[in-house]
């Protein structure tokens, strides 16, 4: 090895990565060369593949095709603390630390026994050492207080700590960190100081540093990579790219608006079903306004930590809002109140439906019946025969595939359980639904015929506040588009049949 | 990096707030997570202090506390590692119960005519260990929540201890071991004395080994822990055996103060324990606390039990009382936000 080639030597290569989950591909043959000493920023829209491409870095995920080479030699990664010996770390976006222990346990937890002599932990010794790690990362904290204690920004620290020790510890002088959207939960300064850090860093080791902030990508990163729909797009120098160009590769130009919005008519409606006054949530999203029109569908485009969710949260009454309100046909929703909500006639379509939308170990019949089951009894006591007429109407209505109604939902596909929480909450004759990432999950066929029911519902009558995997996704489905950006409301656009905002239109908003 | 500010600034505040020597014990008390605890037992003592008209702290009366504090100290010891892992072991009375059954078989007594001595003590915590190990391995094995494994264990182990024992109340004759539990030394009771050492023990091993550190590491994130490297299996059936062997501890401790061992021995035995854990603070969801909160609860039930003794409060209030308290202190130190579902 000689100095001059040491620079552009691969550390880590990985080649032809393909990963396939039911129904999805999500890593299409992709390339990735982390070299010596730089910073490589890795973009995509949310479900390119950039997790998974990093879950098989670390070992968490085994892909199913394709090679991983370190330092030239190829090899498999069985799990997270493997990668680690190899010198290969990730700093997740939740966190890894155990909240419940000290800054100091925490950094050693597991590899301990540099500081054990006869089965007893020297505590001077490890405090000594993880203040001396600390101070390398300029965190000058209390290395006795519990993680959750701690701030974000100082957690992030203390686990890219850990990943250099651990490093050090296994003999690898040149460790791969891989960051997970580190800045999503920092404030502007700490940002600033995650970068100094990160730049000081690149002395000693390669970081891969995943964003959806493009701007913040281009001026910190070495080299930049751009994944779409589990494909390489392309890789470029950082010096080389602009704004503009990047968001563009990130969305691409293959989709086709028609798969949403040609079948089935649209009419325009006048009368409004929700109106949203003020609302706002501290630390969530700034007070907005906005409404809901009979049998119009609107969409809340945002990153993840925009605000849309908390949004839909509060008005659906999982979380009460600090200021304003949520009016529902012209009448004040108590906030705060999920069943008050439910009364009222809204409907929400959580983002995970096996825990919190769909009673899993129940009937496909149970699950529709739940929200309705005033309307089945006969004589007070629930009607067998009320309860399956309802549960069949729905069935054939929303086109469930289930061998019979009494079939559990846990053993039905995602695309049917999906129509059957819809179907639960079309049955309660609900007047607004929200739908949080109605397709994630969902294979493509089943996704079409999403599409349809979603449609269905509009024309008869039904508001719809909807959140989507994929801009192409909203902008297909949606009459209006509300852009939301760092918890404000930014802007309007409208999203008529005849004429669709392209992706590139709104994607400069939201980044 | 600039100094950060961070949450964790209360303990900084403390220190700036007060004069130095006070402030080193509020600092040192919040890390050790027994101020409430402290703060009751004074409490609890100034009021019989002075609804007894000073009779409560006689030095007679302090003795009485302890030395009756001792055993359910010891097995709340035993029982708050289960806890602290995020599980619980309500496996105590048929453990302490089959425990008094081998001692009363084993030990010099009036039944039979056996005397293995000093090894009792082994056997008994041995007994006791075979259980922890069996209840460890039904919970991660067959993965059976442990309520429902040491639940089910405390029954399977009574009626063994009655099926072997038939509740006959064996009278235990050998006056080393009698004389060595129920000595006075310097005035104090040498049982409190052995709950205190086998405290500073156990605290010992929570802060400075590594078995101590994967304990709170699981019981605060147990996946966390797994993907940081920690060997759950192992350690959690460690802790069910540990366990096990202090209750079979403490069933010896308690046949030789009674002079008695039977199979009813255990009965009783797991409210007190599970009092003494959650009045001392050790949280119900796990990670939180050590030796020292469960030996503080059981001192602190015990205490209160005595003072509405000397205060000749009805039995059946009393009874009453002791479950107020344990829902009391679950309701102060239980942290809801890390149960998704109150179940």
């Amino acid at each position: 090895m000689n100095d001059t080639s040491n620079a552009q030597e691969a550390v880590l290569e990985l080649g032809q990565i393909t990963k396939e989950f039911p129904g999805v591909v999500a890593l299409d043959r992709v390339d990735l060369a982390i070299r010596r000493n730089e910073l490589v920023g890795l973009v995509g829209e949310n479900g390119a593949g950039k997790s998974v491409l990093m879950k098989i870095m670390i070992g968490l995920i085994q892909p199913d095709g394709g090679t991983i080479k370190l330092h030239g030699a190829p090899i498999t990664l069985k799990n997270p603390s493997d990668a680690i010996r190899n010198g290969i770390g990730m700093v997740f976006q939740e966190g890894s630390l155990v909240p419940n222990l000290s800054v100091t346990e925490n950094l050693f937890l597991c590899h301990e026994a540099d500081f054990r002599k006869l089965g007893i932990l020297s505590l001077r010794s490890m405090r000594a050492a993880a203040r001396e790690l600390l101070t390398q990362l300029k965190l000058h904290i209390d290395v006795d207080l519990p993680v959750a204690e701690i701030t974000t920004a100082e957690r992030q620290m203390v686990e890219i700590a850990r990943l250099l020790w651990l490093s050090k510890l296994y003999g690898q002088e040149n460790p791969v960190l891989i960051l997970d959207e580190p800045t999503t939960v920092l404030a502007d300064s700490e940002r600033e100081t995650l970068f100094e850090i990160l730049h000081e860093l690149k002395d000693r080791a390669s970081i891969v540093f995943i964003s959806h902030r493009i701007q913040e990508v281009l001026e910190n990163c070495d080299r930049i990579v751009v994944l779409k729909d589990g494909k390489n797009v392309t890789e470029m120098a950082a010096s080389e790219s602009r704004l503009l160009k990047i968001e563009q590769l990130m969305v691409g130009h293959s989709f086709s608006v028609d798969r949403f919005h040609r079948d089935g008519e649209w009419r325009q409606a006048e009368k409004e079903i929700l109106r949203v006054e003020n609302l706002g949530k501290a630390e969530h999203f700034q007070p907005l306004d906005f409404t809901v029109r009979e049998g119009e569908i609107v969409s809340l485009i945002g990153l993840v930590g925009s605000g849309k969710e908390a949004v839909c949260r509060c008005i659906a009454g999982l979380e009460k809002a600090d200021t304003g309100g949520t009016f529902l046909d012209g009448r004040k929703l108590p906030g705060g109140s999920p069943s008050a909500a439910v009364r009222a006639g809204i409907g929400h379509i959580p983002i995970d439906r096996r825990s919190e939308g769909l009673a899993l170990m129940m009937s496909v019949a149970e699950n529709v019946n739940l929200l309705v089951l005033n309307r089945l009894k006969a004589a007070g006591f629930l009607s067998p025969a009320r309860e399956k007429k309802n549960a069949h109407h729905w069935v054939a209505e929303c086109q469930i595939k289930t061998p019979s109604i009494g079939t559990l939902c846990a053993n039905l596909s995602g695309g049917n359980q999906q129509k059957t929480v819809i179907s639960k909450w079309l049955s309660s004759r609900v007047r607004l639904l929200i739908l949080d990432h109605p397709t994630r999950g969902v294979d493509v066929g089943a996704k079409d015929e999403i599409y349809k029911l979603i449609r269905k519902l509009a024309r008869e009558g039904i508001g719809m506040l909807i959140m989507c995997d994929t801009l192409e996704e909203d902008i297909g489905l949606a009459n209006r588009l509300l852009v939301m950006k760092d918890g404000r409301l930014v802007k309007e656009i409208a999203s008529s049949p005849e004429q669709k905002p392209t992706p590139q239109d709104i994607i400069g908003l939201i980044v | 990096m600039t100094e950060v500010s961070s949450k964790g600034g209360r303990l900084t505040a403390l220190r700036k707030r007060f004069p130095a020597p006070l402030a080193a014990v509020g600092v040192w008390l919040r890390r050790t997570g027994t101020v409430a605890q402290i703060l009751s037992l004074v409490i609890l003592v100034a009021v019989f202090a002075i609804g007894t008209k000073g009779k409560y702290l006689s030095w007679a009366n302090i003795q009485t506390i302890l030395s009756l504090a001792a055993i359910p100290a010891i097995l709340a010891i035993g029982l708050h590692l289960t806890v602290v892992l995020g599980g619980i072991d309500l496996s105590v009375q048929g453990v302490a119960s089959l425990c008094a059954v081998f001692v009363g078989l084993l030990m010099r007594n009036q039944f039979n005519a056996n005397d293995v001595g000093l090894w009792i003590i082994p056997i008994s915590m041995g007994v006791g260990g075979v259980a922890g190990v069996i209840s460890g391995l039904l919970n991660t094995g067959l993965r059976i929540p442990s309520f429902i494994a040491t639940l089910g264990m405390s029954w399977v182990l009574y009626g063994m201890a009655v099926y072997i024992n038939r509740a006959v109340n064996v009278i235990i004759l050998d006056e080393r071991i009698f004389n060595a539990i129920n000595g006075m030394v310097f005035g104090v009771p040498q049982i409190a004395i052995f709950a205190v050492v086998l405290t500073i023990i156990m605290q010992f091993v929570q802060n400075r080994t590594q078995f101590g550190r994967y304990l709170y590491a699981i019981g605060g994130d147990e996946a966390l822990a797994q993907q940081g490297g920690v060997k759950v299996v192992k350690i959690k059936i460690a802790v069910f055996t540990i366990a096990g062997i202090i209750y079979g501890l403490g069933s010896l401790l308690l046949a030789c103060r009674l002079g008695v061992a039977t199979s009813r021995m255990g009965n009783g035995l797991l409210f007190p324990a599970i009092t003494a854990v959650a009045v001392g603070g050790v949280a119900l969801t796990g990670g939180l606390g050590g030796a020292k909160n469960a030996a503080l609860g059981a001192l602190i039930v015990t205490a209160l039990n005595d003072g509405l003794v000397l205060m000749q409060v009805n039995p059946y209030a009393q009874q009453a009382v002791n479950g107020i308290v344990l829902i009391g202190a679950v309701a102060l130190t239980l942290d809801r936000k890390k149960l998704g579902f109150i179940k």
